[in-house]
């Protein structure tokens, strides 16, 4: 049997998911610690499976500014994934790579953003890794992007995209601390419903 | 989707390549605020959320001002939203056009309608929040780092 909605996934699938988003936050933990020459903490990530707006709340409120990092999958599996980080997280990593800090979002130049963009696409890769070799498909990569603005707004990127399949989507949550500090980071993994039944397939998941 | 009178305001945050679409008898003083997701409603569609979607929701929301008492010949419109907030290279996805389909389905449809668009601030790179006040007909557009702007 084949799931037809992100909230037909059993609670064995869950587990799965979770697995590799802890397997994922572990590879990025190292990748990150590695990249800011920092100690960095990682806590056992939730996985949950969202209504579009239960979801902005849980994540902060439509109106609360962070920045998305956004990287469209394709290949065997299609999907999408958003990286949502704050001011602290910004500034840790603009800390280690170039040496100084911003006030606020609005401080952000070329440079910045694309060092920030180059993280979070560390980040983003350590968690398709993750999936790709315990599963042994191939997934690409497109170029990412970034985007500061009100949250509710980012969001609409992934809601809008399948928002004809679904109304749900599925968030990593928790994840880093660094140097005793809890960081805001989120990520969300929209896979095509049809991918999501082949990577449970290959995951060895049945779905009844 | 929202429906209020004088002295009422509705409001609705940060719509990114989402549209809000501000529906105004000003004789009535009756105000309906729409949210909507995507252009169009597929007709063999399982799920039937009509209001996610500009080609289903804003006849909807007409009809339902209607039943308020709302006038067709004096209605009027204001829309914002319909960003592009992210440039994703290599992808194959309507990612970069939905919000730019949007506004144009709700154009349309308020064309179909006869409603005429009096003010709208759509496009561009970024989220805004639209509130309507009923007694006065002005829409606000909130946006970070842009300040207020009134339609």
């Amino acid at each position: 049997m084949t799931i037809s909605k992100y909230e037909d996934i059993n609670s064995f699938g869950l587990d799965v998911l979770k697995e590799i988003g802890s397997i994922g936050t572990g590879n990025a933990a190292t990748a990150l610690s590695k990249v800011l020459s920092k100690k960095i903490e990682m806590t056992l990530p939730q996985v949950k499976i969202l209504d579009f707006n239960r979801a902005i709340y849980e994540l902060g409120g439509p109106e609360t500014i962070v920045a998305g990092v956004l990287v469209q999958l394709y290949g065997e599996v299609n999907g999408m994934m958003l990286y949502l980080q704050k001011l602290d997280f910004i500034n840790i990593i603009l800390e280690s790579l170039m040496g100084k800090k911003i006030n606020s979002y609005m401080d952000l130049d070329e440079i910045e953003r694309s060092a920030l963009i180059e993280v979070s696409n560390i980040i983003i890769s350590s968690y398709i890794n993750a999936i790709s070799s315990l599963t042994g498909i191939t997934i690409n990569l497109s170029v990412p992007d970034v985007c500061v603005n009100m949250l509710g707004g980012i969001m609409n990127a992934p809601i809008a995209e399948y928002g004809y399949e679904t109304d749900k989507l599925m968030t990593i949550g928790g994840g880093f601390s660094c140097d005793g500090m809890e960081l805001y980071s989120n990520l969300i993994l929209m896979p095509e419903i049809d991918s999501l039944n082949f990577l449970m397939q290959k995951l060895g998941v049945s779905c009844e | 989707m929202k429906i209020c009178r004088a002295p009422g305001v509705l409001i609705t945050y940060a719509l990114g390549s989402c549209v809000g679409i501000c529906i105004y008898d000003p004789v009535l003083r009756l105000a309906g605020l729409i949210h909507i997701m995507l252009p169009n409603i597929y007709k063999n569609q399982r799920e039937q959320n009509i209001l996610k979607y500009a080609d289903s929701g804003i006849p909807e929301m007409i009809r339902k001002m209607e039943a308020f008492g709302a006038a067709r010949s004096r209605l009027i419109a204001k829309i914002a939203g319909g960003a592009k907030m992210f440039e994703v290279a290599g992808g194959n996805s309507s990612l970069n056009n939905i919000g730019a389909r949007n506004v144009e389905s709700v154009r349309q449809v308020l064309r179909k309608e006869r409603i005429p668009i009096l003010k709208e601030d759509v496009g561009s790179n970024y989220a805004r929040t639209l509130s309507f006040d009923a007694s006065t007909g002005d829409a606000i557009v909130k946006s970070f780092g842009k300040g207020e702007i009134k339609l």
